[in-house]
């Protein structure tokens, strides 16, 4: 991914990104790939992917964000694996259909932990000209 | 002052502001900073005081929302942030007001050695640590268990891993709780948490955790001193580590679910990350309970860590960790929420009292203390950033009628991490440690740049103030000579 596809943001102890999307399949996409930008690099091939299917719902798109990314980075612990691609099937403010591959985290290099995605000055607007969203990692 | 700061802060004394409750009409208490003059001007460059504002806000909280000198912008609490809920009045328990990393805590122990003893064994002796202390991002360790020893691990924390044989007895009087806390309920943690803390058992993770061997260059109090059997010039070992993948997906399952309970509950707080439910409903007990087996998690982890150093030591130098006086001092955590019972205008009561960076500091005689620290207090030690110094201080009875027995719990970030890594350069900073005699070893190079000593407060600092204002007492300083970072 690269390193236009998000912007950082300053934060003492973590990590805040922001991104941008012409919809919330874009947005949701960008911000999850930023998360494992964030957390690694690729070192060598990978050849094993793993395909993952996945159902969210929120009461509102902001709990739908920050759920998704905590899905993510949970099963990517579990599984070992860095996610690579999303594909939605479905998509708005409260539901999400999504199909991710993960390659194995073996073909990456770790650079930083991170927890959790926070509620903590968490953004997501819808502007005229897309969306956009702000959130600060736990690392 | 900052004149744009949102906050305007009063000076109480000069090592105490307040933030008064004009300052936001939903404030149930006011805001307490504990700092001086220079740490303030710290403070100011980010939004941790707006943080410690939010936090009044929670339901039940009762005399102050409280922030240690330590204290940066973290998310929902500021780290270096400490409130107390009254049960009884539907005071509520809040996991970001934990943290992610439950029971994140630090362990110091001694050994017989002087800094002359180990000179010349140093960098055997670091790589030796290095190689048989797994660290880094994900790392894995050796320790496998069945899911029923997990829940076993859960209930008894480091008293399992003493009953496997990674510790003694003594270990366990010597550390917060004996290592393990009551109430813990395997049955509260979801699936997906002990799949994420399988594997992670007896490994030290990354970012601020490491391991450190660490020589006492200063003695602030002889008879203190004297009592812990502590001397200038002798070799301790410092251990900060939590309860990894496990600890965040009990945060994360139960902040999920908590953002629903602030409408069932009719809680208002300004930031959902301080999603709570009062303590004695039943999403409040089961977050409690989920917890405390993420607390006994780290306990067991940090015995378990502390056992492979032991054995690193005995690998080096050919006898038993025994024969090196390798005692635990003692371990405490700083990520937790604890039910303790203290006196509220006059009256007796059980709160809820949440550590988000911030160290438990009880005072001489407190019966949570085992017989050998009644007469100084309870240990409380303070790791600094990995050039500097780290400090073993004792808690106070000030600090028990003031701060709900609390203290700060290291240096403060100062930097954020980005600027870190774009303003620090590896090889000035590896070259600056060296002349200082400090090896270092790292899985990963961005994290030695991350956790520069330059991206944090000076702890000399931090730890004057909590000194000064009487909420922990200084006993001796240490400085590094070898560190171990994730």
């Amino acid at each position: 991914m690269g390193t236009k596809a998000y912007q950082i943001l300053e934060h003492t102890a973590d990590i805040g990104i922001r991104v941008t999307g012409n919809d919330l399949a874009e947005l949701f996409t960008k911000a999850a790939l930023a998360a494992f930008d964030i957390i690694a690099e690729k070192k060598s091939h990978s050849e094993k992917t793993i395909e993952l299917f996945l159902t969210q719902e929120a009461g509102d798109v902001s709990e739908l964000l920050v759920n998704w990314l905590n899905e993510l980075l949970s099963l990517a612990a579990v599984k070992g694996g860095i996610f690579t691609q999303i594909s939605f099937q479905e998509i708005d403010a409260h539901n999400l259909k999504a199909v991710c591959f993960a390659e194995s985290a073996q073909a990456y290099r770790m650079k930083t932990e991170i927890k959790a995605a926070t509620y903590h000055a968490l953004k997501v607007e819808k502007s005229k000209s897309g969306w956009l969203a702000e959130i600060i990692f736990d690392v | 002052m900052s004149e744009n700061y949102p906050i305007r802060l009063e000076k109480i004394d000069d090592y105490r502001w307040r933030i008064p409750r004009t300052c936001n009409p939903g404030m149930k208490v006011c805001g307490i900073i504990y700092a001086d003059e220079k740490l303030l001007k710290d403070i100011y460059h980010d939004k941790a005081l707006e943080q410690v504002a939010n936090v009044a806000f929670l339901p039940g909280i009762v005399n102050y929302s409280l922030a240690m000198p330590d204290i940066h912008w973290g998310y929902g609490f500021p780290i270096g942030g400490v409130a107390a809920t009254d049960i009884e009045e539907g005071g509520v328990v809040s996991p970001g007001g934990v943290g992610f990393d439950i029971n994140c805590g630090v362990r110091l122990l001694k050994t017989n050695m002087q800094f002359e003893d180990i000179k010349d064994h140093c960098t055997d002796l670091i790589n030796a640590l290095f190689s048989d202390v797994p660290s880094g991002v994900g790392a894995k360790g050796d320790i496998r268990v069945t899911q029923k020893e997990e829940k076993q691990l859960l209930v008894k924390g480091a008293r399992w891993a003493v009953e496997q044989g990674f510790g003694v007895e003594a270990d366990l009087e010597c550390t917060e709780e004996r290592g393990e806390i009551k109430g813990a309920d395997p049955d509260a943690v979801s699936e997906r948490a002990y799949e994420r803390g399988t594997a992670q058992s007896g490994t030290l993770g990354s970012g601020n955790h490491f391991l450190e061997v660490q020589v006492i260059d200063q003695l602030y109090d002889a008879g203190l001193c004297d009592t812990f059997g502590l001397r200038q010039g002798q070799v301790l070992v410092a251990i900060h580590s939590g309860s990894r993948g496990f600890g965040y997906q009990i945060c994360d399952d139960y902040v999920k679910s908590m953002v629903h309970c602030l409408q069932k509950y009719h809680s208002t707080v300004p930031d959902r990350q301080l999603a709570c439910a009062p303590v004695n409903s039943p999403e409040g007990k089961q977050y409690l309970a989920a917890m405390r087996c993420a607390a006994n998690y780290a306990w067991a982890n940090r015995q378990c860590l502390m056992h492979r150093a032991r054995k690193s030591f005995e690998r080096i130098f050919g006898v038993s960790w025994q024969q090196l006086g390798m005692e635990l001092i003692y371990d405490v955590a700083h990520n937790i929420a604890k039910i303790e019972t203290y006196t509220v205008n006059g009256k007796e009561k059980k709160l809820c009292v949440h550590r988000k960076g911030a160290t438990r500091a009880f005072g001489p005689e407190n019966p949570a203390l085992p017989e050998r620290y009644k007469k100084t207090g309870q240990p409380v030690i303070i790791p600094g950033d990995m050039g500097r110094n780290s400090y073993l201080l004792v808690g106070t009875k000030k600090a028990e009628e003031e701060t709900f027995g609390s203290t700060c719990h290291g240096a403060g970030r100062l930097m954020s991490r980005t600027a870190a890594t774009r303003d620090i350069n590896l090889n000035v900073l590896l070259k600056d440690l060296k002349s200082k005699g400090i090896i270092v070893k790292a899985s990963g190079m961005g994290t030695l740049v991350e956790e520069a000593p330059s991206a944090y407060k000076n702890v000399n600092d931090v730890v004057s103030v909590v000194h000064n204002a009487g909420i922990s007492k200084r006993v001796c300083r240490m400085r590094p000579i070898g560190v171990i970072k994730g």
